[in-house]
């Protein structure tokens, strides 16, 4: 298998086991969020169906001084409310919350950072040395 | 070109002269067959004028592949309220931007899934004043102030069809020309269609391409009646059931087809997801302001398009493969 191949599958592998965690993390803490009527309006912009599930782990899992910054944003109301989210979520929301989104944006990245990088012709030009 | 006859009733074929002047002589059905009635909901083939013999090949296996793999019921229920050229115009439409990847759930959160969405909003709009207009007519309504209001209204939406979605039309009814303009490109001959009423429609062929795309539009689109098609324009469960019509590994196909949607979907969903929070983060901590925040949202939208295109293309070559190594790891 090509070097291409194989980060490819990798990435791909912790990209399932991400969407996994999507679909848990939706079912065990969004819902409650959702049914919390302190909560309930506080999860962010709904850009498809589901994206809430994003923006409750995206204000749980990034550092303080980015999502104190965010709060500041005239853009704010796109993202989920952090203190409010902290408040009302457990030790192993926050956990899953940490997990899921580092897995997730990491894998997505990751997989985009190949998709340049074989764009721009890295691959083909490691191929060729070999 | 050849030209595709379909009817909604039974029909015999010697009435057809009569109805529009087309010689009895000159249909052909699936494997050649020469009718002396047309089954309603068939898709007949009509010869040349000049000889009476046999269609070329190219034509019969059109005729042929209509008639076993179309669903031939919407099609001809769609090719009589859209018109003949209208639905191979939106055929081609939907064939091109499912060929561009577009059908994907990563980007469809985004810029084209807007698009997608935004073309069959608009043709449905514009298929629902040029009904309410046929139905106006049908109805011999005397007022000459509702009638012209229909029209006025089956006008406007088709503008707005036009003029939101300028390029596609342009590139797919380039290919079908028609002296009198296609009713995509003229709204007064889309009137006139809506306000004839008509049980045989015609459906002018120019390709091979043009009818596996007419093949696959019509598995995709469900006429509701009352002049309303849904058109799906997600391939995918499209791919998986016609590999399992086919007699070949369906299974295969669905691990193919669902595991590029999920990578594809994934990528570009987790890219915007961080571009619009850098995006945020960047508005607050850098002078970059709202134009910033625009160009930065463009790049933000291009780069997942991009890139779950890019996911999803490759996940497809690959995925064949990774389905053969867990199964011979299973066994």
């Amino acid at each position: 298998m090509s070097i291409l191949s194989t980060l490819f599958a990798f990435n791909a592998a912790a990209m399932f086991v991400a969407l996994i965690l999507y679909v848990i993390f939706g079912q065990v803490t969004v819902r409650k969020l959702r049914k919390n009527p302190a909560t309930k309006d506080k999860l962010g912009i709904e850009f498809a169906s589901g994206w809430s599930i994003l923006n409750v782990a995206q204000a749980i899992a990034l550092p303080r001084f980015i999502t104190d910054k965010l709060k500041q944003s005239t853009i704010s109301s796109m993202y989920a409310h952090t203190d409010e989210l902290v408040a009302h979520t457990s030790k192993f929301d926050r956990i899953l919350a940490n997990l899921f989104y580092w897995l997730f944006t990491g894998a997505g990245l990751s997989l985009a950072l190949i998709a340049l990088l074989d764009t721009l012709g890295l691959f083909d030009y490691i191929e060729s040395l070999a | 070109m050849s030209e595709i006859l379909l009817c909604n009733k039974p029909i015999k074929a010697d009435a057809l002269a009569g109805q529009c002047g087309i010689d009895s002589s000159m249909i052909f059905g699936a494997q050649c067959r020469q009718p002396s009635m047309l089954t309603a909901y068939t898709p007949y083939l009509i010869g040349s004028e000049s000889s009476n013999a046999a269609p070329s090949n190219a034509a019969q296996s059109m005729v042929n592949q209509l008639t076993n793999t179309a669903k031939n019921r919407e099609l001809t229920n769609i090719a009589l309220s859209f018109g003949g050229d209208n639905t191979l115009a939106i055929a081609d439409i939907s064939a091109k931007l499912q060929a561009a990847g577009v059908a994907t759930m990563g980007p469809a959160t985004s810029f084209y899934g807007n698009r997608v969405g935004g073309f069959t909003d608009a043709v449905k709009n514009y298929q629902t004043a040029l009904m309410e207009y046929r139905h106006v007519i049908e109805n011999k309504v005397t007022s000459s102030a509702i009638k012209s209001a229909a029209k006025q209204k089956a006008m406007a939406a088709f503008q707005k069809m036009q003029q939101g979605f300028h390029h596609e039309l342009k590139s797919v009814t380039g290919a079908a020309k028609s002296s009198r303009g296609t009713p995509l490109t003229s709204g007064t001959r889309a009137t006139n269609i809506a306000r004839s009423s008509r049980n045989v429609a015609k459906l002018n062929i120019t390709s091979q391409v043009q009818t596996s795309n007419l093949v696959k539009f019509s598995q995709h689109a469900k006429f509701l009646g009352n002049g309303l098609a849904v058109i799906d324009f997600a391939s995918r469960v499209g791919n998986v059931h016609i590999s399992h019509k086919s007699g070949q590994n369906w299974e295969r196909e669905l691990f193919i087809e669902s595991s590029s949607f999920a990578l594809s979907a994934g990528t570009g969903i987790a890219t915007i997801n961080a571009g619009t929070a850098a995006l945020g983060f960047l508005m607050v901590a850098t002078p970059i302001g709202w134009v910033g925040l625009i160009i930065g949202g463009l790049a933000v939208v291009g780069a997942s398009a991009g890139a779950s295109m890019w996911v999803n293309d490759f996940a497809k070559e690959d995925a064949g493969n990774w389905y053969d190594s867990i199964m011979s790891w299973i066994n």
